[in-house]
C-alpha cells in the first residue's frame, strides 16, 4: 500500500542537451526500416513500431522491459543519420558560434584580457544572483563583440563573414559557397570547452556540435501511438509519419553516397534530408512550406506539440484533467444556507469520499459497502460504496451482487470510496474563474432533482444566474485537502472580497425589497402576519409583542428586522433611498425614513435596503462580517434574506408592464418637451448652415454642432425621465426597486415611461449607412434629431420603424463591444496572474518573489490586508470612537455628519455595472446612450 | 556597428588597410587602441614608428571633443534644490505619535494623521489619547494580512475581474476641455503594457501665480505651450513669377498667439532650407522669402513645404492646449505630452503638472515617480468605469513594474519574460524557444514558483503549501 502522509518533493530539474552517444545509448533499438507494420499486423523488428520500443496494444509484452499496456513507460530508439544534419531550434545559437569564433583554430575572438574581463562580470552576475535572462543578455553581447572580426588574434586567420539562409543554409558571404552541416559540425567541435563557458553554455550539458545532429532520437511508440479505425485500417499518429519520411530520405542518401552518386544528387538528398528532419522538430518553421498530410491538413509536429493553449504546457501540465467531478445545471433554493450546495442524488451516487477503514469506524463501514453502489431508496437517501481498495492497493468494484461479501471481507486499513452524505465538503466553481471566489467550498446536501442547487447570495462571487448556466462541483479526496478548503474556501469565509474590502456575497434582488417593505416606515404585523413573516426563522423566538390601542398585540417591521441583529450591533448610516436633501440633514427625522441608526441590536430608525444588506454595499453586513466573524455573518445573511423573503411574500410584490403606465397629461408634456427640443435642434442645425453658430474653441464647426446637439437631446430625454419620474411615485413597484438597490434604475425606467433618447455608436450620433444619410427614410444631408438616431418614444408607447432600426444599430455595437472584451481582457488577465503568481508576503512583512527579490518592503505600504479593510482605510475610525468615547462620539468631535455612511461607489457607478450586465444577456436592454446612463 | 565605425574612422585617419584588421581583432573602439598606448600596439606587430604614428592620428578628435566638453563643464553645475515641502505634523499629531511611541505600538503614520484629524477640535486628555492609541492598534493589527498570503495572485485578481466589466469605449470627453482620453478596458491594459507612447498622451497643466488667476495670461502660457506651425497664423503664397515665397501672416490670429512677424522673421531664418533668405517687406507687411541663387521651380516648392510646417512657437509634441478652470484657477489641459519642456514653461505651477505618459515620467523625474503614475493611472482609469479596487492591488502590480528600475511591461516582454524558472517562463509564451535555450546553457529550475510546481504536480509554496514541520529523523547510526 502506498505510504501515507509522507511526501516527496521534487528538487530541481536540470534540462541538457543529448549527445549523439547518448541517443544511442539510451536506444532501445535501432531504426533502419520506414515500414511499420507487416502483412499480419505485428509491428517489424528495426521498424518504427518496434516492440521494443514499448507497446500500444493490449496482450502484447515490451520486449525490453517485459511489461503490458500502460505499464511500459515506453523506450527510445535511434535513426543513425547518413550525414549530420542541423537542429533548426539552435539555428541562431549556431550561427552566433560561428561568427564569434575563428574558423580556422575555433577560438573565441577575443584578447585574453577581454574574455578575462566578461568572465569576471560573469562570476559576479552569479554571485549577485543574476538570472538566466541576464546571463543571456550578457553572453549574447560578448558574442556580438566577438564576431565581425578580420582577423583572428590567435591565429590571424582572416575571417570570412557567414550569411544564415533561413531556414538552415549557412553561406560564406565572398564566394557564396555553401557551408554543409559537416563542416558547421567541424567548426563546432573546434570551439574550447572554456571559450563556451565564456559565451554562457555548460559544454558539460551540451556542446555545440550536439546541435549539429548525426543521431536522431525516436520517440518510443506510446508518444505517437497509431489508432485502428473501425474498418480496420491503421491510422499513424503525425510524429510517425514524419519519421517514416526521414528514414526513406536517409536510407536514400546512404544507398548513394556508398554507391558514388554525383555530388549533385547527394547533395539535393542531403537537403531533403535536412527538410524532413526542420519539419521533424517544428513544422511551422518560416521559409518552408510544412509537410502535410495526405489529406493536405499540415502536420502536428514536436514544437506544434508542446506550443499553445492547447499544446502540452498550457493544456496538460498547468491544467490537468481531474476524477470526482460533477457538472449539471444550476438553480436556485433560498432555503438553503450560503455554504451549501444542494447536490442531486444521481451525482451523488457517482461521487465519493474515500474513507480508510479503522477499528472504530469497520462497522460503520462495512454497514455501507453493504448497502452497494445503489441503495434502493432515494429517499431517505442512503450512502453506499463504489470501490473498495484492499491494503496492498488492489481495487474491488462493490456490485449489488458482491457488496455482502466485500463488506465482510472489509479490514483495518482497507479503504471504502463511500458516496456522499450530507455534510461533505466540496468545491464548487463557475468559469470564467476570474477570481479566488469562483471556486469555494460549500457543505453537500443531498437532494432529489437533477440540479445543483444553492443560495441565491452566493450568485455574485459566481457571476452566476439561472438562464442555463451549468457549475463544477469536484468532492476533496484527503483530509488535509477538506480541512484547508474548510478553513480557507469556505463561503462564508469569503463574504469579504479582497478587490475592494466590501461584501460580495449578500441579499440581492428580492431580498432587498423585502427588507425594505420590513422596515420601510415601519409597518405594524398583526400576529398572524407576523408569524408567517417570522416562521422560516426556526431558531429565533417571536419578540414580545407591542399592544395596540384596541387591546391587540402588534409586531412592527423594524423589530421583526432587529431580531437578527447580534445584540451589541450598532451603526449609523444613509439608506440608499436617501434625496441627499439640499436643506441639510435631519437625521433621525427624516421625513423619508432614510437615516438608520442601529443601536444595541435594535433598528431605530430608517430603512433598511442594499446599503443596509446588499452585497457589495451592505454596512450591516460589512461590519457584521468583520467584527463578529464568517461564522456571524454566514447565519445574518441566512436570517436575514429569509425574513426578507417573508416580509415581501407577505406585502406581495409584482411588477408589469402596466407599471410604466404615465398619465395622458405627464405623456403629453413629454412629448411637448421633446418636440421643443427637437426644434431646438432643427435651429442649431439651420444656424451651422448659416454659418451663425458659434465655434467652440479647439473645434470644427461641425463637431460644435455635434456637441451641442448631444447636449439638447441629452437634456430632452432626461427631462423626459424627470416627467415620467414625478408620476411615477414610490408606490409604484418598479420605482421601489431602483430606489431600494434590488434591480434597475430609474434610467431604465425613464426609458420605458419616459423616452428612449438618442442612440449612439462609437460615442457619436448615428450618421453611417447610405450616402450623407442614415436611412433612405431622409433627406441626403439631414443632421436632424431624428434622421440621425434620436429616438422620442419610450420602450412602453413603441417605437417607430426608423427608431427601431437605430435601436438595433446602437445595440449591435453592444455586442461586438462585449465579444472583444472578453477576449482582450481574458489576456490582460493571464498575463497579470503570470507576472504577480510567484509573489507572496515573506514572514518579515515584505513581499517577494521566488528568487527573493523584495517587490514591496511592507505589502500595500501599511500591511493591511485589502479584504480586511474598511473601504479601503486600515481602520474605521467611526467605530474607534465610538468604541473609545462611547455615544457622544460625535458631539465631542464635532464631526460634519456628511461622511457618514460613505459608500464604495456612487449610485451613478452602480448604475453603470447594471447596465453593462444586461448589455452581455438580454438583447432588450440594449441602449447605447450617449452618456452611458449617467445621469 | 561601433567596429564599423572604428574602421572607418581609422581609415579616414590614414591608417593601412591590414594595420585596420588587425587593430580590430583586439579593440572595439578608437579610445581603447589610444588607451592601450604604443607598447600595446607594438606587441600586437606592429612597427613602433607606425604604432606612434597611429596613436598621435587617434588622439587628434577625442582630444578636441574632450575641449567641447570642457566647456560644458566650466558651467558651474548647481545642486539640485532640495525638496523642502516635507509634510509638517501638526501639534495633535505629534502628540499622538509621542503616545504610540511611549506605548510602543507600530501604527501607520496614515492612521495616527487621520485620527489627529478627527480630534483636532476635542480637548481629550492624555488617557484617552492612549486609549485611542491602544485600540487603533488593537484593530490595526487585526487588520493585518496573514503570512505567505498570496499577494500578487490577489492584485492580479483584483485588477483583472474588473477588466471584464469595463466597457471597450475608447473615447471619453474629458471634463469641459473636450479633450479625446483613452478610457477603460484599453487604457488598463495600455498602462500594464507599459507603452512607450500612450495612444492619447494628454497632460493636466495647473498655472500658478498671475496665469492662474487672469484668463489672458492663461492663453498666452498656453499659446507657449501649443506647437504653431506657419501656416497656422500665415498664408503662404507661391509667387512663381518672382521665383520666392510670399508669407502674408494674419494679424489676428498672431495676436492670439502673442506672436510678431519678425519672430517669424527669425524662427524662419533658422530653419536650414531658407537660412538667412527671409526678410520682412516692411512696404507690404509681408515676409518675403527670395534668394540669388539660379531660380528653380522644384526648390521652391520644396521650400515651400519646408515652411509650411516651420515651428514658430510652442513645445514639440503638443498638438492643441485647452483652458479650463478649475476650482478658480485656470488650467491648461492638452493633447500630446512633452513633461521636460513644459516644465521649463513660465506660468506653469510645475510641482503639479500632470502626465498621462508613464514613461515620459520615467525619464524626466525617476521611477519612483513613474510608479506613482502607474498607480494614479490605473486608480483613475478604475475609477472612471466606477469600480472599486484597492488600492493596495495596483501599488503592487506598479512595483512589480518599477522594481529593478525600469519601467517593465506585464508580459513576456517584461516580467514573465524575466521569471528565473525555464518551466514558468514556456508556460507563458515562447515555449519551444525557451526549452531549447535552457537545454543549451544548462539551465536548472529549481521548483520554487507557482506553476513549475503545478506542472511536475507537486504543492505550491504560497500560502499552507509555504509551510513545513521541520523535523530532522535521527539516522540509525544516531541512536545510542
Amino acid at each position: 500500500m502506498t505510504v501515507r502522509g509522507i511526501t516527496k518533493r521534487i528538487g530541481s530539474i536540470k534540462f541538457s542537451c543529448v549527445s549523439p552517444e547518448e541517443i544511442r545509448k539510451m536506444s532501445a533499438t535501432k531504426v533502419i526500416t520506414a515500414d511499420t507494420y507487416d502483412d499480419e499486423g505485428y509491428p517489424i523488428e528495426m521498424g518504427l513500431m518496434d516492440p521494443h520500443m514499448g507497446v500500444i496494444e493490449p496482450g502484447l509484452r515490451c520486449k525490453t522491459c517485459g511489461c503490458k499496456v500502460d505499464e511500459c513507460p515506453g523506450h527510445f530508439g535511434h535513426i543513425d543519420l547518413a550525414m549530420p544534419v542541423i537542429h533548426v531550434g539552435f539555428i541562431k545559437d549556431i550561427k552566433m558560434l560561428l561568427e564569434s569564433t575563428c574558423c580556422q583554430c575555433g577560438r573565441l575572438m577575443l584578447s585574453e584580457d577581454q574574455i578575462k574581463v566578461r568572465r569576471e562580470s560573469m562570476d559576479r552576475m552569479e554571485e549577485l544572483g543574476g538570472g538566466t535572462i541576464d546571463v543571456k543578455n550578457f553572453s549574447k553581447e560578448t558574442a556580438k563583440d566577438a564576431s565581425g572580426k578580420g582577423i583572428c588574434p590567435y591565429c590571424g586567420k582572416e575571417q570570412v563573414k557567414i550569411k544564415l539562409d533561413k531556414p538552415t543554409t549557412f553561406r560564406e558571404v565572398n564566394d557564396n559557397h555553401k557551408l554543409t552541416p559537416k563542416e558547421v559540425r567541424e567548426r563546432l567541435e573546434r570551439i574550447t570547452d572554456d571559450d563556451l563557458v565564456t559565451l554562457g553554455i555548460d559544454p558539460s550539458t551540451c556542446r555545440p556540435e550536439w546541435m549539429v545532429l548525426t543521431a536522431l532520437a525516436v520517440p518510443p511508440v506510446t508518444v505517437r501511438p497509431s489508432i485502428t479505425l473501425d474498418s480496420g485500417d491503421r491510422s499513424e499518429d503525425d510524429l510517425t509519419h514524419k519519421l517514416v519520411d526521414v528514414l526513406r530520405i536517409n536510407q536514400r542518401l546512404r544507398e548513394n553516397r556508398d554507391a558514388g552518386a554525383p555530388q549533385l544528387i547527394v547533395e539535393d538528398l542531403w537537403e531533403l534530408l535536412q527538410y524532413h528532419v526542420t519539419t521533424y522538430f517544428d513544422n511551422q518553421t518560416s521559409g518552408i512550406p510544412p509537410a502535410r498530410h495526405r489529406s493536405g491538413r499540415p502536420l502536428k509536429t514536436l514544437a506544434q506539440r508542446l506550443k499553445g493553449k492547447e499544446g502540452r504546457f498550457r493544456s496538460n501540465l498547468s491544467g490537468k484533467r481531474v476524477n470526482f467531478s460533477a457538472r449539471t445545471v444550476i438553480s436556485p433554493d433560498p432555503l438553503l444556507s450560503i455554504n451549501e450546495v444542494g447536490v442531486p442524488v444521481f451525482a451523488a451516487r457517482e461521487l465519493t469520499v474515500p474513507v480508510h477503514v479503522n477499528e472504530h469506524n469497520i462497522e460503520q463501514v462495512r454497514e455501507i459497502v453493504r448497502r452497494g453502489p445503489s441503495p434502493g431508496l432515494d429517499d431517505p437517501y442512503l450512502p453506499g460504496a463504489n470501490y473498495v481498495i484492499r491494503a496492498d492497493g488492489r481495487r474491488i468494484r462493490v456490485t449489488e451482487r458482491n457488496s455482502e461479501d466485500v463488506a465482510e471481507g472489509i479490514e483495518i486499513d482497507y479503504t471504502v470510496e463511500r458516496q456522499l452524505i450530507d455534510g461533505d465538503v466540496v468545491l464548487f466553481n463557475r468559469q470564467p474563474s476570474l477570481h479566488r471566489m469562483s471556486m469555494m467550498a460549500h457543505r453537500v446536501r443531498i437532494m432529489p432533482g437533477r440540479t445543483f442547487r444553492f443560495n441565491l447570495c452566493v450568485c455574485p462571487p459566481y457571476n452566476a444566474d439561472f438562464d442555463g448556466d451549468e457549475m463544477n462541483l469536484h468532492v476533496l479526496q484527503s483530509d488535509e485537502a477538506r480541512a484547508e478548503a474548510r478553513i480557507l474556501m469556505q463561503v462564508q469565509e469569503n463574504i469579504l472580497s479582497p478587490r475592494y474590502g466590501g461584501p460580495i456575497i449578500g441579499a440581492i434582488h428580492d431580498h432587498i425589497t423585502g427588507a425594505y417593505f420590513l422596515t420601510h416606515d415601519n409597518p405594524r404585523f398583526d400576529r398572524f402576519e407576523a408569524a408567517n413573516i417570522m416562521f422560516r426563522l426556526s431558531d429565533i423566538p417571536m419578540p414580545e409583542p407591542y399592544i395596540d390601542e384596541k387591546g391587540e398585540p402588534y409586531w412592527t417591521g423594524k423589530q421583526l428586522f432587529s431580531t437578527v441583529l447580534p445584540s451589541d450591533f450598532r451603526s449609523t448610516f444613509k439608506s440608499n433611498i436617501c434625496r441627499n436633501c439640499k436643506t441639510g440633514c435631519k437625521k433621525e427625522e427624516c421625513d423619508f425614513d432614510a437615516y438608520v441608526k442601529i443601536r444595541d441590536g435594535k433598528l431605530l430608525c430608517g430603512t433598511v435596503d442594499v446599503k443596509g444588506i446588499g452585497n457589495s454595499k451592505g454596512k450591516i453586513l460589512d461590519r457584521i462580517a468583520r467584527d463578529y466573524g464568517a461564522d456571524r455573518a454566514a447565519l445574518f445573511i441566512n436570517q436575514v434574506t429569509r425574513l426578507a423573503l417573508g416580509a415581501i411574500m407577505n406585502h406581495g410584490f409584482s411588477t408589469g408592464i402596466g407599471d410604466e403606465d404615465i398619465p395622458a397629461e405627464a405623456a403629453n408634456q413629454i412629448s411637448s418637451f421633446s418636440q421643443e427640443c427637437i426644434d431646438k435642434v432643427s435651429d442649431l442645425v439651420e444656424s451651422f448652415h448659416d454659418g451663425t453658430l458659434d465655434q467652440m474653441p479647439g473645434r470644427s464647426l461641425r463637431e460644435t454642432l455635434e456637441v451641442k446637439v448631444m447636449g439638447v437631446l441629452g437634456e430632452a430625454r432626461d427631462q423626459a425621465g424627470r416627467i415620467a419620474g414625478n408620476h411615477l411615485g414610490m408606490t409604484n413597484p418598479a420605482v421601489i426597486m431602483a430606489k431600494a438597490g434590488a434591480r434597475g434604475s430609474m434610467l431604465n425606467l425613464s426609458q420605458m415611461a419616459g423616452c428612449v433618447g438618442q442612440q449612439a455608436v462609437r460615442g457619436e450620433r448615428l450618421s453611417r449607412g447610405y450616402w450623407n444619410r442614415t436611412l433612405p427614410h431622409f433627406e441626403k444631408g439631414d443632421l436632424g434629431a431624428y434622421a440621425r438616431g434620436f429616438c422620442s418614444n419610450s420602450y412602453k408607447s413603441g417605437l417607430t420603424p426608423t427608431e427601431f432600426f437605430f435601436h438595433a444599430m446602437g445595440g449591435r455595437e453592444g455586442l461586438v463591444d462585449t465579444a472583444v472584451r472578453t477576449s482582450r481582457s481574458g489576456y490582460m488577465q493571464r498575463r497579470l496572474v503570470s507576472a504577480l503568481e510567484d509573489l507572496k508576503l515573506t514572514s518579515d512583512g515584505t513581499v517577494r518573489n521566488t528568487i527573493g527579490t523584495v517587490v514591496q518592503f511592507r505589502y500595500g505600504e501599511d500591511g493591511v490586508d485589502p479584504a480586511r479593510t474598511v473601504r479601503g482605510k486600515a481602520i474605521d475610525l467611526d467605530d474607534l470612537f465610538a468604541e473609545v468615547l462611547g455615544d457622544k462620539a460625535d458631539e465631542l468631535l464635532h464631526i460634519d455628519t456628511k461622511d457618514v455612511g460613505g459608500d464604495y461607489g456612487s449610485l451613478e457607478k452602480d448604475e453603470m455595472e447594471y447596465i453593462e450586465e444586461e448589455d452581455s444577456e438580454d438583447y432588450d436592454d440594449l441602449d447605447m446612450d450617449y452618456d452611458g446612463g449617467g445621469e | 556597428m561601433a567596429r564599423k565605425d572604428t574602421m572607418k574612422a581609422l581609415a579616414n585617419r590614414g591608417v593601412r588597410d591590414e594595420v585596420v584588421a588587425l587593430l580590430l581583432t583586439q579593440y572595439n573602439t578608437l579610445s581603447d587602441i589610444s588607451a592601450a598606448g604604443v607598447d600595446a600596439l607594438v606587441d600586437l606587430g606592429i612597427d613602433s614608428a607606425e604604432a606612434a604614428e597611429i596613436i598621435t592620428k587617434i588622439g587628434k578628435r577625442p582630444s578636441s571633443s574632450k575641449a567641447k566638453k570642457a566647456v560644458v563643464e566650466d558651467v558651474p553645475v548647481q545642486p539640485m534644490e532640495e525638496v523642502t515641502n516635507y509634510y509638517v505634523y501638526s501639534d495633535v499629531e505629534n502628540r499622538l505619535k509621542a503616545i504610540a511611541e511611549r506605548l510602543d505600538v507600530q501604527l501607520p503614520m496614515k492612521i495616527i494623521v487621520d485620527i489627529a484629524d478627527r480630534i483636532k477640535n476635542a480637548d481629550l486628555d492624555e488617557e484617552t489619547c492612549e486609549k485611542l492609541i491602544s485600540t487603533a492598534y488593537r484593530m490595526y493589527s487585526a487588520h493585518l494580512m496573514d503570512q505567505n498570503e498570496s499577494a500578487g495572485v490577489m492584485a492580479a485578481h483584483s485588477l483583472g475581474e474588473p477588466g471584464t466589466q469595463m466597457n471597450m469605449r475608447t473615447f471619453h470627453y474629458a471634463g469641459v476641455a473636450n479633450i479625446n482620453v483613452t478610457q477603460g478596458l484599453p487604457r488598463l491594459i495600455e498602462i500594464v503594457d507599459a507603452r512607450r507612447i500612450p495612444s492619447t498622451p494628454s497632460m493636466d497643466i495647473p498655472l500658478k501665480g498671475i496665469a492662474a488667476e487672469d484668463e489672458n495670461v492663461a492663453r498666452l502660457v498656453a499659446s507657449n505651450i501649443e506647437i504653431t506651425s506657419l501656416q497656422d497664423v500665415a498664408t503662404i503664397e507661391v509667387d512663381i513669377t518672382n521665383m520666392r515665397l510670399i508669407v502674408d501672416p494674419d494679424n489676428r490670429k498672431m495676436d492670439v498667439k502673442g506672436i510678431t512677424s519678425e519672430e517669424i522673421v527669425d524662427k524662419l531664418n533658422k530653419l536650414k532650407a531658407v537660412r538667412g533668405m527671409v526678410e520682412l517687406d516692411s512696404s507690404e507687411y509681408k515676409i518675403v522669402v527670395r534668394w540669388s541663387e539660379e531660380p528653380s521651380f522644384k526648390k521652391l516648392q520644396s521650400m515651400y513645404d519646408a515652411i509650411k510646417n516651420a515651428k514658430i512657437k510652442g513645445i514639440d509634441g503638443i498638438t492643441r492646449a485647452v483652458l479650463s478652470k478649475t476650482e478658480g484657477s485656470w488650467k491648461i489641459i492638452t493633447e500630446g505630452s512633452n513633461l521636460k519642456e513644459v516644465l521649463k514653461v513660465e506660468g506653469v505651477d510645475a510641482d503639479n503638472v500632470m502626465t498621462n505618459s508613464i514613461l515620459e515620467v520615467a525619464d524626466v523625474l525617476g521611477i519612483e515617480a513613474a510608479r506613482n503614475s502607474i498607480i494614479h493611472e490605473a486608480m483613475g482609469t478604475l475609477g472612471e468605469a466606477g469600480l472599486d479596487v484597492d488600492i493596495r492591488h495596483i501599488m503592487l502590480v506598479a512595483d512589480l513594474m518599477t522594481n529593478d528600475g525600469y519601467v517593465k511591461a506585464i508580459g513576456r516582454h517584461g516580467v514573465s519574460g524575466k521569471k528565473s524558472s525555464v518551466l514558468a517562463r514556456a508556460a507563458f509564451e515562447i515555449t519551444a524557444a525557451h526549452l531549447l535555450h535552457a537545454a543549451m546553457v544548462g539551465e536548472v529550475d529549481h521548483l520554487e514558483g507557482v506553476t513549475e510546481n503545478i506542472i511536475v504536480g507537486q504543492p505550491v509554496t504560497l500560502g499552507t503549501g509555504a509551510v513545513n514541520i521541520i523535523y530532522t529523523p535521527k539516522k540509525k547510526g544516531d541512536e545510542e
